[in-house]
């Protein structure tokens, strides 16, 4: 059989009027496929209404397993109360997970085979600050927005920020300046600083490092502690010999539930004063009450006493009954409420090209009460990352019931734990340099 | 020197702990020539069994048998100890029926089946527990701390690195002074006198390989309160005896606990005056020794060496 193409075309003589007709017809499908680029996306979109892909970049193993797993419920959470709605601009929402492992080379791996092969419209998911610069490396190449939901090195919004990344966690800076201070009048000015040996831990002990010695302590030692360290003890003879009068940690997933588990076997922490420059809900639950000792930073607790917390809680319960972790945490809501913002940014935007949703993110104003804390938050237009209430904690020895844990001892503003070196460091690429993404 | 010491007892210590890591992973690996990458996974389970063994009335709600946890703590404990490597032990011996059809093959094949079990054994773990901490409870004996000069050190500690100890001497009494040990030794040398002999081969390899992950699952227990209780903590456990049997030299069972000694003072040693380089010094430990002395401290001549 001869190809369509090249069967004989037929002769047809045309009047001057059909002709401008016809002519005018050819314009206007010409300009459907080939005009502006953006409306013929809208167009085959449209058409085909198909489905928004989110990559979900969250780590499954490794020792930010666990929060990982929080982490993506909380994505899952507000993805669902979209799709529940009927999806956003028309189109369902898909999810698809893959395990970046703790791992930043995993982490760009997955980012690439996302937005090549899956065609992802955005990614979400950061724990381990390696990890998540690796992601928004790639994410940046490709013009893909990319949320680091969790992870807190002050240098994700600072020298490692990209215009399309969103840092949404408080970072170790913050967090410093909520609590440094009050340390130094309560326990002593003698600190030694306990380091994961990575990004995040490097950043946020330097972050304490200055804060501490600007504020008359003196940082007596400060010992490395590398990523998957099981066995603390020559940390805490060390600890011993040196007598420090507070100990200030950057140590975080399991390492710190290891951690706190051997200190309590030595009584450690009642010897010492101790501060956890910030403690992620899934590494703690679960813990002893005796293991959750000292003063540590978070971004929210489940018994706040505001309005919307306790159906926030409920609904989590429902959506994810018989979960070991029975009441959501500080790496959930942050999960949840950033993936949330996005949606509704991608609603207001009308599409989901990249720069004209980064243009809604950037000094987005977001209530207290939309965001279940105390203070209103809003999104860095200079260093993308959300500046939003800093809570000190500790541990409840009254507890209202089993998983009444935390004890809220103060609120701080956004304004007074500002990370001022971060506009600094951080040099966003141009909307002409950022590649244009839509998908 | 006086500064220096705690951390060489310390190290010490951590050596035994690490020696009783990989004494199944060495007993499985020179007796049955087989590397199990599940080590860790039962090492994990070890640990799940006895929390189910040692957690009180009605943790968890669906466990329908739980007669013994009106005991005390320290009752609960001890059965743990006895009864969780032998329950753990009849998974070994399911993993090791499906073992048997890659003896005599191509070594690969046994890796990957065990790698296979491992996630397997992990995954089910995590569907059955859930993946966040646990703790196991401890008798009040051994709870606590107790201080030695002006430093505290833990009583869990020094009753785990006892009881590493005992384990060794009890695994090298049985192996070097019972006609069971002498016929497990005749096995991994010569197989086919041993089956000339009457003796049911397939059987030895089956008992041989549940006694090593009813160690690994032992190992476990002990190290539950140390190291905490989570579905992935066997990769903690099977990365160490893995370089510990290689650094003593594959089949020596005193080379082993050497190597798990070195590499316990140079983890401690180095913890305590070069952090950094804690987790990184058994690695430059296994290459030194290694680069200088390729079958290991204590491992038999390769006829390949010159």
């Amino acid at each position: 059989m001869k190809p369509e193409d090249e069967k004989p075309e037929p002769k047809v003589t045309t009047s001057p009027k059909r002709r401008s007709l016809l002519t005018a017809l050819a314009a206007g499908t010409s300009a459907t496929f080939f005009g502006p680029w953006k409306a013929h996306h809208a167009w085959a979109q449209a058409a085909q209404r198909k489905p928004l892909v989110i990559g979900l970049t969250m780590d499954a193993s490794g020792q930010y397993g666990a929060s990982g797993g929080e982490e993506r419920l909380g994505a899952m959470m507000a993805i669902k109360e979209f799709n529940d709605k009927g999806g956003v601009l028309g189109r369902r929402i898909e999810t698809l997970h893959m395990d970046t492992e703790t791992t930043p080379a995993t982490g760009s791996r997955v980012a690439e085979r996302m937005i090549t092969r899956n065609e992802a419209a955005f990614l979400i998911g950061g724990l381990h600050s390696g990890v998540a610069n690796a992601i928004s490396q790639v994410a940046q190449k490709y013009g893909c927005i990319y949320f680091n939901t969790n992870s807190s090195s002050p240098t994700e919004a600072g020298k490692d920020c990209h215009r399309t990344k969103f840092v949404w966690d408080g970072n170790g800076t913050n967090f410093a300046h909520a609590i440094v201070k009050n340390a130094i009048r309560t326990s002593g000015k003698n600190w030694v600083l306990l380091t994961n040996d990575y990004v995040w831990g490097h950043q946020t002990s330097k972050a304490t490092r200055v804060l501490a010695e600007a504020n008359g302590a003196k940082i007596v030692d400060e010992l490395m502690i590398p990523q998957n360290t099981r066995d603390f003890s020559a940390y805490l003879l060390k600890l011993q010999q040196i007598k420090p009068e507070v100990v200030a940690t950057a140590v975080g997933g399991d390492d710190i539930k290891a951690l706190r588990q051997q200190v309590v076997q030595l009584g450690l922490q009642k010897r010492m004063a101790w501060i956890n420059n910030q403690q992620d809900w899934p590494d703690v639950y679960g813990l002893g009450p005796d293991q959750i000792f000292g003063v540590f930073g978070t971004t929210w607790y489940y018994r706040l006493d505001l309005p919307g917390v306790k159906e926030f809680v409920a609904a989590y319960q429902k959506q994810y009954p018989g979960m070991a972790i029975r009441v959501p945490g500080n790496v959930y809501l942050n999960s949840y409420l950033s993936t949330r913002e996005l949606l509704r940014c991608v609603e207001e935007a009308g599409t989901t090209a990249n720069i004209a949703v980064i243009k809604k993110l950037e000094g987005r104003k977001m209530p207290a009460r939309d965001r279940l804390q105390h203070y209103d938050a809003w999104m860095d237009p200079v260093t993308h990352q959300c500046q939003q209430t800093i809570y000190m904690a500790t541990y409840n020895d009254a507890p209202a019931e089993k998983d009444d844990i935390f004890k809220i001892v103060a609120q701080v503003e956004p304004k007074d734990v500002l990370d001022t070196d971060a506009p600094l460091a951080c040099k966003l690429e141009t909307y002409d340099a950022t590649p244009t993404y839509e998908q | 020197m006086t500064a220096l010491l705690p951390h060489l007892v310390n190290g010490l210590a951590l050596g035994l702990l690490f020696a009783l890591i990989a004494l199944g992973f060495m007993l499985v690996v020179s007796l049955m020539e087989t590397i199990n990458l599940a080590h860790g996974s039962f090492f994990a389970l070890g640990m799940y069994v006895a929390l189910l063994i040692v957690a009180p009335p009605g943790d968890p709600a669906w466990l329908p048998l739980d007669a013994w946890k009106g005991f005390p703590v320290v009752v609960r404990y001890a059965i743990a100890l006895a009864l969780a490597p032998i329950v753990v032990g009849v998974f070994g011996m399911l993993l090791e029926l499906a073992l048997r059809r890659t003896y005599g093959r191509d070594p690969l094949y046994g890796l990957l089946l065990t790698f296979g079990a491992a996630l397997v054994l992990e995954e089910g773990i995590r569907a059955v527990f859930g993946s966040t901490e646990k703790q196991l409870a401890l008798p009040a004996a051994i709870s606590g701390a107790v201080a030695i000069g002006d430093l505290i050190y833990s009583s869990y500690r020094l009753f785990a690195c006892a009881f590493a100890a005992v384990a060794i001497g009890f695994l090298w009494l049985f192996l070097e002074k019972t006609p069971y040990g002498a016929i497990i030794k005749a096995g991994a040398h010569d197989s086919e006198m041993v089956r000339a002999l009457g003796i049911d081969l397939a059987r030895l390899r089956r008992y041989v390989f549940a006694l090593g992950v009813a160690l690994a699952a032992l190992a476990g227990i002990v190290m539950a309160p140390i190291w905490g209780i989570r579905p992935h903590v066997g990769v903690d456990a099977v990365v160490p005896a893995f370089l510990i049997i290689v650094l003593g030299g594959v089949g020596s069972f005193w080379g082993a606990v050497v190597a798990a000694l070195l590499v316990g003072l140079v983890v401690g040693i180095s913890g305590a005056y070069a952090s950094e380089w804690s987790l990184l010094s058994m690695y430059l430990l296994f290459i030194a020794v290694v680069t200088f002395r390729a079958r290991g401290l204590a491992g038999k001549k390769s006829a390949l060496d010159v």
